[in-house]
């Protein structure tokens, strides 16, 4: 039986902004399942990219519960995710959000290093070989900015994998790059899934359907169709 | 080389103006608060070392025959540590041609080995030949005598030419420059020579184990009475300030004025790295988010942006330790060589670390609120963050209200509301501004103050020669050489002497000099702070100043005393108290004196109103003084021009006047320095604001004007809170000054300064003009319309 790695259990979120209190997500029930390639859709406003900060710790539901490989996030303070999260998830952002004072290679280190799940000696290593694999090696040295939003992408899908995590979380990965470019972070985030991990990524994408195992919708905070 | 490391250089490289900025506030920071604390330590030492090293008397013992005294055997007295023989006598010195300042001739025991109020070998010889002198050093600052040279001294009614065979150095002394005074040493037989003086008449004695003035009193009283069992008279009993050099006063003063306002500019220093850190942690805030998003903890967050300040810190503490060492050191000259001591410190290693410790700390403890924010800002705020917002705050809100206003322009509007969006920032700007302003204008009103008392001791003093005579004599005597003298208006002939009044009070100095001159003279016309002037009366009327009223425990007017002079006794009335910067005096009607204590009606001063008193006339006039003086047989003490007593109190005044305007300029400086760094930290939060109206049409010269005008609402607002800020501020300083230096009881009167209030307000203005045109110029002109939209 495939193990459930995302579970996310009658979840609501609301957001309170004085007088007005906005739903952005509604009893939500999701399962995710280890190794999918999952899509989650939607208008702007729908919910989706707040259901992944629940899914990533990013964010806390006002109620029900979510669980990652079983372990219960509402039971985490900030430090603990904050060490959970980089054992357990990589995050990917629309905007790459790459530190920009640092090389490439040193983006992915930092990254290693405040987990320390990897030994140091095997680090650099590591980098080389999670650039090559995402075809940007020659780009080790350089700074984030001298590189295309293509090859920005995907050093920030590099970083999200240097700690080896099981879940790969993208909050529309390709929303800013050009056609040719977002076929090969699709490309890559399928191989990943194709490996094992569990890969979620919020699109705004309308033929989503053809590139995931599945696809959900989202409109004001509900799930429609799974 | 750990990536939190890497990360925390790569921050401060990728913004070098604000990193430099940083560091720069920083230097101040630690420049000022180092150089304090640098001169602290040196001064607070030095003076006194210089001066205990002297061997100081604790005692001095004056009787006019000490013939029945063994000093040998009063040397071995159990209290007595050391004793000798120390005559002095006042006499002239020509320092220039025509130009004669009294010098006070010490005859001493031994040069060789002193075991009491030591000199110290300078040049020349050690032990002066018979006959000369050697000359305290300062005196070389206020004449062209110099060793080698025989300058003419007058001594009483004769005049001789005295070898200067060395120069030494009595950092006992009170400075020449300040007193316009010469001290001068010799062999003990040169000074009965010399002087024609019979010597052994003053002893000068060091105690054992004495602590304070009161132990000294205590075993001076039983001294004295087992002297008097042997038939040896006091005529005069001195117990000078304990331990303490006669200048210490200005030292304390000038003490203060650095230590409050290095303490204010390091305040200043700390609020502006405090912005500008909150300034950078606001830009790491997105930063953070993501590093936590990849799993760094509040611990990792914390390491990187402590590497960040303690590289700031090791940097700035690399430029501003040593600066700090180098100027404190040097001030510290400056003041030595103005009161004349040398300096004998050595700046001791620990003080560097103590330096560096605060350069390292100081950026962390400043920044240790904003550090625990940073770490705990969550990964949700912080990908939420775009920077800074419209700020619609309260205080906003009312400039909204006030910017309705149809004849304000669009940019002086925008320039408004932008200047409240922070309204922390800007109200730290203008405080510490105010603050800068605040200390700056009241320097020039202490200033103002103290060139105020200045100008009352001007107006006080009416005449404009004053001749003080070595001995009484009476008055024909007096003025027969003066008979002849051109541009005189008025010449009084004075008396008076030193009196005692006689209180239960213990002083260590008691005596008073007393100045009898006719009730109704034009010549002398003090301030009075309580009571009245003396009149025509059928009683015995004295005035005191307040020195005098407060030495003698502050009789009221009204109050009988009873004063002392010589061996005769009188009961007095105290009918005033008026404001001098002088020594305790005690002012009465000279017909009242001469009733009381001096039957022969001699004088010993004579003061002379010019009919021009054009201050060429009045040189002119003091010249032909020092001739008609030069030809007569007068024993001549002293020959003072108004002009030169003024000169003389300024001298006393100027060191600390100067010290106030620079300290106070520097804190201003800072504070336009804190003002520049608010408005690049503004100018780089908003970049991208810059790009959009550069996008919709606006040209560099209006960017510019936008940020000046910004930085003109501060500079006035600072000028506006500063000068109301500098009103008890300066009234406050001045009380403070002037009883420090005029006594308890005296207060230097609050001045506005009308040049000080201009300078302030062009300087404030300007400075804020440069804060915020230089680096809207330099953001400008730097970043292109493409860069700063893309900016974020």
């Amino acid at each position: 039986m495939t193990q459930i790695a995302i579970s996310v259990q009658n979840v609501t979120k609301t957001f309170n902004s004085g007088d007005r209190h906005f739903t952005a997500l509604n009893a939500i029930d999701l399962d995710i399942k280890a190794g999918e390639y999952l899509a989650i859709t939607g208008k702007s406003g729908s919910g989706k990219s707040t259901l992944l900060n629940m899914i990533t710790g990013i964010d806390h539901p006002t109620s029900g519960t979510i669980k990652i490989h079983n372990t219960e996030l509402g039971n985490m303070n900030e430090h603990q995710l904050s060490r959970w999260r980089g054992e357990n998830i990589g995050i990917v952002f629309q905007f790459f959000q790459l530190i920009p004072t640092l090389t490439i290679g040193e983006n992915l280190l930092l990254a290693m290093e405040f987990v320390g799940v990897i030994p140091k000696k095997e680090r650099k290593e590591r980098v080389k070989a999670l650039l090559a694999k995402v075809g940007i090696e020659s780009q080790t040295d350089k700074m984030p900015a001298s590189l295309s939003g293509g090859e920005q992408q995907r050093a920030a899908i590099a970083r999200a994998l240097v700690n080896d995590p099981r879940i790969i979380v993208a909050d529309e990965p390709t929303g800013n790059l050009d056609s040719e470019n977002t076929a090969a972070v699709h490309n890559l985030l399928q191989s990943l899934a194709a490996s094992g991990k569990t890969v979620v990524v919020v699109t705004h994408e309308v033929h989503a359907e053809t590139r995931f195992d599945r696809t959900l919708t989202m409109s004001d905070g509900k799930i429609l169709t799974t | 080389m750990s990536m939190k490391f890497i990360k925390a250089i790569r921050e401060l490289q990728t913004h070098p103006g604000r990193t430099f900025l940083a560091v720069f506030a920083l230097i101040l920071g630690i420049w000022g608060a180092g150089s304090v604390f640098v001169s602290y330590y040196i001064l607070t030492r030095d003076l006194n070392q210089n001066f205990q090293r002297t061997l100081p008397a604790h005692l001095i013992l004056e009787s006019d025959d000490f013939s029945g005294l063994n000093l040998r055997e009063f040397r071995q007295r159990p209290e007595v540590e050391s004793a000798e023989f120390r005559d002095f006598s006042l006499h002239r010195i020509e320092t220039y041609p025509d130009v004669w300042v009294p010098v006070l001739l010490y005859g001493v025991e031994n040069f060789e080995s002193f075991e009491i109020a030591r000199v110290f070998h300078q040049e020349g010889a050690i032990h002066p030949p018979l006959g000369s002198i050697l000359m305290e050093r300062d005196g070389k600052l206020i004449s062209d005598i110099h060793t080698g040279a025989s300058p003419r001294m007058r001594v009483g009614s004769k005049v001789v030419n005295v070898p200067v065979s060395g120069i030494c150095f009595d950092p006992a002394q009170a400075p020449a420059t300040q007193d316009h005074i010469i001290y001068a040493y010799t062999e003990k037989d040169s000074y009965a020579a010399l002087t024609g003086l019979s010597v052994n008449h003053r002893l000068i004695i060091r105690l054992k184990g004495v602590s304070s003035a009161k132990e000294v009193k205590d075993r001076a009283d039983v001294m004295i009475a087992a002297l008097g069992k042997k038939g040896i008279s006091m005529t005069r009993t001195s117990i000078p300030l304990f331990n303490e050099h006669p200048h210490q006063w200005q030292l304390n003063t000038l003490l203060f004025v650095i230590g409050s306002v290095g303490f204010l500019a390091f305040l200043m220093g700390a609020v502006l790295v405090s912005q500008l850190m909150q300034s950078i942690m606001a830009g790491q805030i997105r930063q953070i988010g993501i590093m936590k998003s990849l799993g760094a903890t509040p611990f990792h967050v914390f390491q990187i942006y402590t590497f960040m300040l303690l590289i700031m810190g090791l940097t700035a503490s690399l430029v501003a330790v040593p600066a700090s060492v180098i100027t404190g050191v040097q001030f510290s000259r400056f003041v030595a060589k103005i009161l004349n001591f040398d300096i004998l410190s050595v700046v001791p290693v620990y003080i560097y670390l103590l330096l560096v410790m605060a350069g390292l700390l100081l950026p962390l403890v400043l920044s240790f609120p904003l550090l625990i924010r940073g770490t705990k800002t969550s990964v949700l705020k912080a990908v939420r963050d775009y920077g800074i917002s419209a700020g619609i705050s309260g205080l906003n809100g009312k400039f909204q209200k006030i910017t309705q206003f149809p004849w304000l322009t669009g940019s002086f509007i925008l320039a408004v509301r932008n200047s409240a969006r922070n309204s922390r920032r800007l109200a730290a700007t203008i405080i510490t501004m105010s603050l800068g302003v605040a200390i700056f204008s009241t320097g020039f009103n202490v200033r103002q103050s103290l060139w105020n008392l200045l100008t009352d001791l001007e107006n006080e003093l009416r005449y404009d020669v004053q001749v003080v005579l070595g001995e009484k004599i009476t008055q024909e005597a007096a003025m027969l050489p003066f008979e002849n003298l051109v541009n005189v208006k008025t010449v009084q002939a004075w008396s008076g002497g030193s009196g005692v009044i006689q209180s239960d009070v213990m002083a260590t100095n008691t005596t008073a000099g007393i100045v009898a001159l006719p009730y109704n003279t034009d010549l002398l016309k003090p301030r009075i702070i309580n009571g009245r002037w003396l009149q025509k009366s059928d009683e015995t009327e004295v005035v005191l100043n307040q020195q005098a009223w407060q030495l003698y425990n502050f009789p009221e007017p009204g109050a009988d005393i009873e004063l002392t002079v010589g061996d005769s006794s009188a009961v007095v009335r105290v009918v005033g108290i008026v404001e001098q910067f002088d020594k305790a005096k005690v002012f009465m009607d000279r017909a009242k004196y001469d009733a009381a204590f001096n039957p022969a009606h001699l004088v010993n001063t004579l003061t002379f109103a010019a009919q021009n008193d054009d201050y060429e006339q009045v040189i002119t006039l003091k010249k032909e003084i020092e001739k008609a003086i030069l030809t007569s047989d007068l024993d001549v003490l002293y020959v003072m021009t108004n002009a030169g007593r003024v000169r003389v109190i300024y001298a006393h005044l100027n060191i600390i006047l100067s010290t106030i305007l620079i300290l106070s300029f520097l804190v201003l400086l800072v504070s336009a320095v804190g003002m520049a760094s608010t408005t690049t930290i503004n100018i780089g939060e908003r970049t991208r604001e810059i790009g959009v109206m550069r996008a919709i049409g606006a040209t560099p010269q209006k960017i510019y004007s936008l940020f000046t005008n910004e930085g003109m609402i501060v500079s006035v607002s600072s000028i506006i809170l500063g000068l109301i800020l500098a009103y008890p501020l300066s009234q406050a300083a001045s009380v403070f000054f002037g009883r420090l230096m005029l006594g308890e009881q005296a207060i230097l009167r609050y001045a506005f300064s009308p040049w000080g209030f201009g300078i302030t307000l062009m300087i404030t203005l300007l400075f804020g003009w440069m804060a915020s045109r230089l680096p809207a110029v330099s953001a400008v002109t730097k970043i292109s319309t493409r860069e700063a939209l893309a900016y974020g």
